[in-house]
């Protein structure tokens, strides 16, 4: 089975995670049609 | 993005290493309003503080994303003053996919770079001259044209 990224959802949480991590957050802004 | 560019297992790899990866549909207009994003996909760098450092626009196939977001990493290190982090991001942009259309950028900001963190102006002139070599039409040969007189 391939690998996938496991994307958050919700902001908050992603920037807290890249505090945590000390890793910036990649932002994808999607089509969702 | 999602047929071609995000199943590759490289793309998947250097993601979930480098980053925290976060997706917002773009009707979410609180999001889409404070990003002033008008187009998909908008593919944006963000500090941990919410701070945005790279922002693309529009498609990228395989062979581009990953220099993509290396320059994003390095203009993140960069814009907060880590310029060795900065350089070895950059440096790695141009060692793995030197032909790739972000070099040009990463060509001019290692020149910024070792300027800012030496106050020698040599890696301006070097930036300068290498782009005219690699990349004579890019716009970033363009905006190092003044350090041709250093």
């Amino acid at each position: 089975m391939a690998a996938e990224i496991k994307w958050q959802t919700e902001m908050d949480e992603a920037l807290s995670l890249g505090r945590s991590a000390s890793k910036p957050v990649l932002l994808d802004f999607f089509n969702p049609n | 993005m999602d047929t071609v560019t995000y199943p590759e297992s490289k793309s998947v790899r250097f993601i979930e290493e480098n980053f925290i990866p976060l997706r917002i549909p773009s009707d979410s207009k609180s999001h889409s309003e404070k990003f002033n994003v008008k187009w998909t996909p908008t593919l944006i760098t963000l500090s941990p503080e919410g701070r945005e450092h790279h922002r693309t626009v529009g498609f990228l196939g395989p062979e581009e994303l990953i220099p993509s977001l290396l320059l994003g990493l390095g203009k993140y290190h960069y814009e907060n003053d880590r310029f060795d982090e900065a350089l070895a991001r950059f440096g790695q942009l141009l060692e793995e996919y030197g032909q790739s259309g972000s070099a040009p950028e990463a060509i001019f900001l290692v020149g910024v770079c070792s300027y800012k963190r030496s106050h020698d102006a040599k890696p301006l002139k070097a930036a300068y001259e290498k782009l005219t070599v690699a990349f004579p039409d890019s716009e970033w040969t363009k905006r190092a044209y003044p350090y041709r007189l250093l």
